[in-house]
């Protein structure tokens, strides 16, 4: 059967021609990290005829089968994981160090040095006017460096604040995407280009979920996948087709409450989880500072009720305020400032209630420790979550580098499929034409 | 087919990552050599930063202290150079009161005394209610009005308070800001209380003819001026103590504002020649790490198809 030869040599170029087509796309889509690397299968092409015991074999050569993903569930899940741990890590990095730097920037500590400075300057010569404006001032600049600690703070959590809200639309995006994915997934059928560009965006959208929240889905046998989020408790996210969506409120306090739908939740990974625990964290800098300052409010207006002024009369508050956001001086003359004891006369240069508010500011309980122990308790937490998410950083690294080791693509390879494959064009064209030649002896025979 | 490969996409992540990490390195060091700091945030190293703060703490209260110092320094100079021309001035008037013990001196003679030594009186009131370079009263304590007052019948009497109180100028060393005009004026004669200015006006009034016989009164007064030199030449010596501590202190705060300073270079100056060095390690390995990079990634089967 000549005719045959011709069929099998076509079938052989339309087999390499496919792959060649499929090796093209694969050189073409390297750089796409979404990309996962597709082969052709192929199957032989025979024919078995039988008429009672007689059996013919037809060779019909090869038939192209199903585009192949090269799959990779478990590395994907691994790189997932990693990715979201990274993720909580580093937002809870980034958005400590801001509030390091708020408090570090706003001069704090140097604020309350100075003030101690000015008073115990103060101490010289205690009826100088120019030394007491000056720890008057002293005064004042500390209230404004309270003030521009808590002010930055808040940016600080503001900031962290407004890219939860603008993630939890991402979030909202890729699982409604995901939805719409599984929904094209159940209708798609096997072995097509388009299944695998589906499955593509359906791990693209899920490494995306698992950077904002630790997420925990559910391969199905048809290739869909349900989410689950991770956190107490867990809830679903993407079920099938539907997917609820997540949203995020601010407490009084600035920390973050997450619910999908109407259930709430605390997650448990990801960048969220990291930003919730900056939130927390930075909530309990904030009651830190606002102590230190009311601890300074009470100190020095202590002091004041405890001594009298220049003039002889007892000495007025120094300080008002409820907190480092509304800390002010309020004593309307440096004259107020009660030097001496309750019962010195106008005029006294005795310092023994200003020697007690300088021991109360410098007191191992007092503003100065306080706040080097809420900067070092900042610092140190910082430098804990650098040191833990530039590890995390080399784990989801080589999650990653091993992800596109089983799924991504190979220049070398695909070059020598190219070569093989076009070296197996040539050689199915030289069947047809041998087969073309084959012919032409037959007709040509006389 | 599922064959492991080396993908192209991984390896141009890794060896980016690795020229990010060393590039990372090299600026660091670099801002390190630039600020001649050897961190920028606290969270670099706590502890250091602590450290930094405390010892910063301690440079600010100590200049401070140092300017406490210095300034105590020139009241007590003030309050020595003022009690040793009021020893000058009783030395002078113990003179002349010899004069007018001695009988030769006439009636004539005792007047022009009495007239000099009221002058004395005069100014050693002034000298008690002398004050510092600041304006501030060196002799009357606590109080920042005058130290004594003279009443419309000519009795002085002090008027600041017992204490004057002291200047911190190192951490658990306060120094007394000077002495009460008490204890340089007034003292016990024959156990009843005394003042060089009671002394004096009380020759002056005998000398002027208040007394029946000037020249006892002149002997008896004699006794009172040598308590009024005893009580002064006390005041210099404890002054002078005074100003020899405050200057030890002095020597002391500028050996630990070296030792300060030293601590801080320790904890938070950068070691240039160190970082040079690193620097120089970091730059070769980055560009070593860039010439293998261009190498390998140009080793590409499609390169060596034409």
């Amino acid at each position: 059967m000549p005719t045959a030869i011709f069929t099998i040599g076509r079938s052989g170029l339309t087999a390499s021609r496919r792959s060649l087509e499929l090796t093209a796309q694969n050189i073409a889509n390297a750089t796409n990290p979404d990309y996962t690397r597709r082969t052709l299968t192929q199957g032989e092409l025979v024919m078995t005829g039988s008429i009672g015991t007689n059996a013919a074999d037809s060779l019909g050569g090869v038939r192209p089968g199903a585009i192949k993903r090269a799959e990779s569930a478990l590395v994907q899940r691994q790189a997932r994981d990693a990715s979201s741990a990274v993720a909580a890590a580093e937002a809870e990095f980034f958005a400590l160090r801001e509030a390091e730097s708020a408090l570090e920037t706003s001069g704090l500590f140097t604020g309350i040095v100075g003030f101690e400075a000015a008073l115990n300057k103060l101490q010289s010569n205690p009826t100088e006017p120019a030394l007491r404006v000056t720890a008057v001032e002293a005064g004042r600049k500390l209230a404004s460096n309270f003030r521009v600690a808590n002010g930055t703070l808040a940016n600080a959590r503001s900031l962290v604040q407004g890219e939860a809200s603008a993630e939890v639309l991402t979030v909202n995006e890729l699982a409604k995407e995901l939805a719409e994915i599984n929904a094209d997934l159940v209708g798609a059928r096997e072995g097509t280009a388009g299944r695998a560009a589906l499955l593509d965006a359906r791990d693209k959208a899920l490494r995306g979920l698992a950077e904002q929240f630790g997420i925990q889905p559910t391969i199905n046998a048809n290739g869909t996948a349900d989410v689950m989020l991770a956190g107490t408790p867990p809830v679903a996210l993407v079920t099938g087709a539907t997917a609820q969506a997540v949203s995020v409120t601010f407490a009084a306090n600035g920390t973050a409450n997450f619910a999908v739908g109407a259930t709430g939740f605390v997650p448990a990974g990801g960048a969220m989880a990291g930003r919730a625990s900056a939130l927390t964290d930075m909530a309990n800098v904030q009651a830190g500072l606002d102590g230190i300052a009311v601890s300074v409010v009470a100190i020095a207006n202590a002091a004041q009720a405890a001594g009298v002024g220049l003039d002889g009369t007892p000495g007025q508050p120094l300080f008002a305020g409820t907190g480092a956001a509304d800390i002010t001086v309020v004593l309307a003359s440096a004259n107020g400032l009660a030097t001496a004891p309750a019962g010195a006369p106008a005029g006294s240069t005795n310092t023994a209630n200003l020697a007690a508010l300088i021991t109360a500011l410098s007191a191992p309980t007092g503003p100065a420790s306080g706040a080097d122990s809420l900067l070092i308790g900042l610092s140190s937490r910082v430098s804990a979550l650098e040191t833990r998410s530039e590890g995390l950083a080399i784990v989801s690294a080589s999650a990653e580098a091993e992800l596109l080791r089983e799924t991504g693509v190979d220049l070398d390879t695909e070059a020598a499929n190219l070569i093989r494959m076009q070296q197996a064009f040539e050689a199915n064209s030289r069947v047809i034409q041998v087969a073309a030649e084959l012919f032409d002896t037959i007709l040509g025979l006389r | 087919m599922s064959s492991v490969t080396n993908s192209t996409g991984s390896f141009f992540n890794r060896s980016l990552a690795q020229m990010a990490d060393l590039r990372d390195g090299i600026e660091r060091t670099r801002t390190q050599i630039a600020t001649g700091r050897k961190f920028e945030r606290g969270s670099q190293d706590p502890a250091g930063a602590a450290q930094l703060r405390s010892i910063d703490r301690r440079a600010a209260l100590a200049a401070v202290e140092g300017d406490n110092a210095a300034r105590l320094g020139q009241d007590l100079g003030a309050a020595a150079t003022e009690v040793e021309a009021v020893t000058a001035l009783l030395q002078r008037a113990r003179e002349l009161a010899v004069q007018a013990a001695n009988t030769a001196t006439g009636a004539d003679g005792r007047q022009a005394i009495a007239f000099e030594l009221a002058q004395l009186s005069q100014e050693l009131f002034s000298r008690a209610n002398s004050t510092s370079l600041t304006g501030e009263p060196l002799f009357a304590g606590q109080s920042s009005g005058l130290a004594f007052s003279r009443d419309a019948a000519g009795t002085v009497t002090y008027i600041g308070t017992p204490e004057s109180g002291a200047v911190p100028v190192a951490p658990g060393t306060a120094i007394e800001r000077g002495l009460p005009g008490s204890e340089v004026f007034t003292f016990n004669l024959n156990g009843s209380p005394s003042s060089a200015f009671a002394v004096l006006d009380g020759l002056v009034a005998a000398l002027q003819g208040g007394a029946p016989d000037p020249v006892a009164a002149a002997k008896s007064a004699l006794e009172g001026i040598d308590a009024a030199l005893d009580t002064a030449g006390r005041a210099t010596a404890i002054l002078g103590t005074r100003m020899a501590w405050v200057e030890q202190v002095e020597a002391q705060q500028a050996d630990r504002k070296i030792a300060r300073a030293e601590r801080r270079s320790r904890v938070g100056d950068t070691d240039i020649a160190d970082a040079i060095a690193r620097l120089q390690q970091s730059l070769t390995a980055l560009e070593a790490t860039q010439s293998a990079f261009a190498r390998v990634s140009s080793l590409k089967l499609f390169d060596a198809l034409r």
